[in-house]
């Protein structure tokens, strides 16, 4: 059982923390995938390492949140922060650690211009949904639209 | 976060420009290649950027609690003189990295990781750049008696591996292996120099640092992140990288980078005046752990490369027993993986310098069998290169009492560039400096 009373410190992700993020992954979605983490993670250091949090206790990273600020994409010219992945070791649920990364990826966003961050999440996840719009996070007039690419297809 | 971009007075800008023509050629490339490797990032700035609305009250040392200074003027003429040699050093270690990633970075096995590296080598630049807005942007002559930026600048365009400041970045790479160690360790250093002078009671340098150690951030990705991917492939029997290469590697630059905190005795100058928040040993200690967390980390991938099956916590479990009983696990030695150096090994500034001191922490008595164990532990093409020579020739006087430690320190030569101060003047020779007296 880990030792859950530790305090927790919430700092700007670094490049150790790879192998951290690969196991709170893996035992949230039971995937090993350390390739994917060093390609995600090598793009966010490179964009704006502050912009993207991990929480740890103990000395052990327990939960990260990614994001980033972008500008010109989709037509938005403002500059906007985006956050795009975040996990929490199982055994530290319920201890409002994505509540603290969410509020620090805010401050650091605030100063870096941003009036806005979305998100976008699968409206079938309840838990997730529930969650952001606890936040403050409500539906975007931005809506995410996709279609089925057939192997062969008439125009 | 704002950020004001600075670009110096055109003649120097010109020098700069000129300075990365030789040694940055790829540097067209890189900005042509920009979109493809690093889509979305912002475009490359050759330029200083100075954060706005850092604190503009000292906070540690004898002036805690004061305005920062914003002009040389403001600083005692010992303060002066120290934090140019802090610009100095810092300066020389930008343009030297340049030098240094230059020589084997075409070696690259991969387009990625050249990019990567190319990418660090144009922010040295920035970085570099910086340091110069520093000395050219107030005349520092009054403060520091007569001392003058551009002669400074000049100084620095002229230092070549072999003449910079630091001993790190006196040695040549001797393959790509050496431009990722290198970022993994010794910009590793940077981080801290830099995370350190973001306090400094000079506020144009304290000003200089957050634009800086957001992009060393990706500097040690891009060490960290090739070393975790070369360590999966070697598990996996594909490529041509070995643990044991890259432990060599790590054994040639990590007692250079312990020792770019200076002797660890000392800093007590840079706190009292304000320049830094941490004293030298310090600032180490924490450095090593943080190596060691990078080494079990690479060392981790590389098991669960190996052995696919595993948990994460059987992983754990045998790592923790390979390096405990210095055994083996179903055919992993524990020469199979990474560890990190004695602080002591190989040391030749500093408290623990010219003592023979071995990987492990093991103590050797004679000079002969001290040096065989180095050879067995260092790359193969950095034992043939002068530096090694030079390394011997003085540790056997030291060891024989000809020469006394202090005076070793001293002593140990670096190869100096003559023939004019730019590469253009090709007709360079080298000669060993003289030793100071």
């Amino acid at each position: 059982m880990p030792e859950v009373q530790a305090e927790v410190r919430i700092r700007p992700l670094d490049e150790l923390d790879i192998g951290s993020i690969v196991r709170i992954d893996e035992r949230i979605t039971g995937a090993y995938r350390p390739d994917l983490w060093e390609q995600r993670i090598g793009y966010y250091l490179r964009r704006d390492p502050e912009a993207s949090r991990v929480a740890e206790s103990g000395g052990r990273v327990v939960g990260f949140m990614l994001g980033d600020v972008r500008a010109g994409e989709f037509g938005i010219e403002e500059p906007g922060g985006w956050i795009e992945r975040f996990g929490i070791d199982p055994d530290y649920r319920g201890r409002d650690l994505r509540t603290r990364l969410v509020s620090a990826i805010l401050a650091h966003l605030r100063e870096r211009g941003a009036t806005k961050v979305r998100t976008l999440v699968d409206r079938k996840d309840a838990g997730v949904t529930g969650f952001l719009t606890a936040l403050g996070f409500t539906p975007s007039p931005l809506q995410a639209l996709e279609r089925h690419i057939e192997p062969r297809e008439s125009p | 976060m704002n950020v004001a971009e600075v670009t110096l007075e055109k003649k120097y800008h010109r020098a700069v420009e000129h300075w990365r023509r030789h040694w940055l050629p790829d540097y067209e490339t890189l900005l042509a290649q920009w979109d493809r490797y690093f889509p979305q990032d912002e475009p490359f700035c050759l330029c200083a950027k100075m954060e706005c609305g850092t604190p503009d009250r000292v906070a540690v040392g004898e002036h805690a609690g004061e305005a920062k200074r914003l002009a040389p003027d403001e600083l005692s003429e010992e303060e002066a003189r120290h934090l140019l040699a802090i610009i100095r050093a810092q300066a020389s270690t930008e343009f030297g990295s340049i030098q240094q990633h230059s020589g084997t970075l075409a070696r690259a096995q991969d387009d990625e990781d050249r990019f990567w590296v190319l990418r660090v080598m144009a922010e040295e630049l920035r970085h570099g750049y910086q340091m110069f807005h520093l000395l050219l942007s107030q005349d520092w002559s009054k403060a520091a008696a007569g001392v003058r930026g551009e002669e400074m600048v000049e100084e620095i365009l002229s230092m070549g591996t072999g003449s910079h400041v630091l001993d790190a970045f006196n040695l040549e790479y001797d393959s790509f292996v050496d431009n990722v160690c290198f970022a993994a360790l010794v910009d590793r250093v940077g981080k801290y120099q830099l995370t350190m002078q973001k306090v400094c009671a000079y506020k144009p340098m304290a000003d200089s640092m957050p634009p800086m150690l957001r992009e060393e951030a990706f500097h040690l990705a891009a060490g960290v992140i090739p070393m975790r991917r070369w360590a999966k492939r070697a598990a996996q029997g594909e490529g041509f990288i070995t643990m044991q290469g890259l432990q060599r590697s790590i054994n040639k630059w990590y007692p250079r980078a312990l020792e770019m905190f200076g002797d660890e005795r000392g800093g007590d100058s840079n706190v009292r005046m304000g320049f830094k928040d941490m004293k030298n040993r310090q600032a180490q200690d924490l450095y090593i752990e943080e190596v060691r967390r990078m080494i079990r980390d690479i060392n981790a991938r590389y098991l669960r490369a190996r052995f696919p099956g595993y948990t994460p916590e059987k992983s754990d479990q045998v790592l923790d027993e390979v390096e405990r009983s210095r055994g083996r696990h179903d055919g992993v030695a524990f020469e199979d993986l990474l560890r990190l150096p004695d602080r002591r090994f190989f040391r030749r500034k500093g408290e623990p310098a010219w003592t023979m001191v071995g990987l492990e922490g093991e103590s050797f008595a004679e000079v002969d069998d001290y040096l065989r164990h180095l050879a067995q532990r260092l790359p193969e093409a950095y034992l043939a290169g002068g530096d090694m020579k030079r390394y011997a020739e003085t540790l056997r006087l030291v060891v024989s009492g000809q020469l006394g430690v202090e005076d070793a320190i001293r002593k140990m030569p670096r190869l100096k560039r003559v023939g004019g101060n730019c590469p253009c003047s090709r007709a360079v020779r080298w000669v060993v400096e003289e030793p100071a007296s």
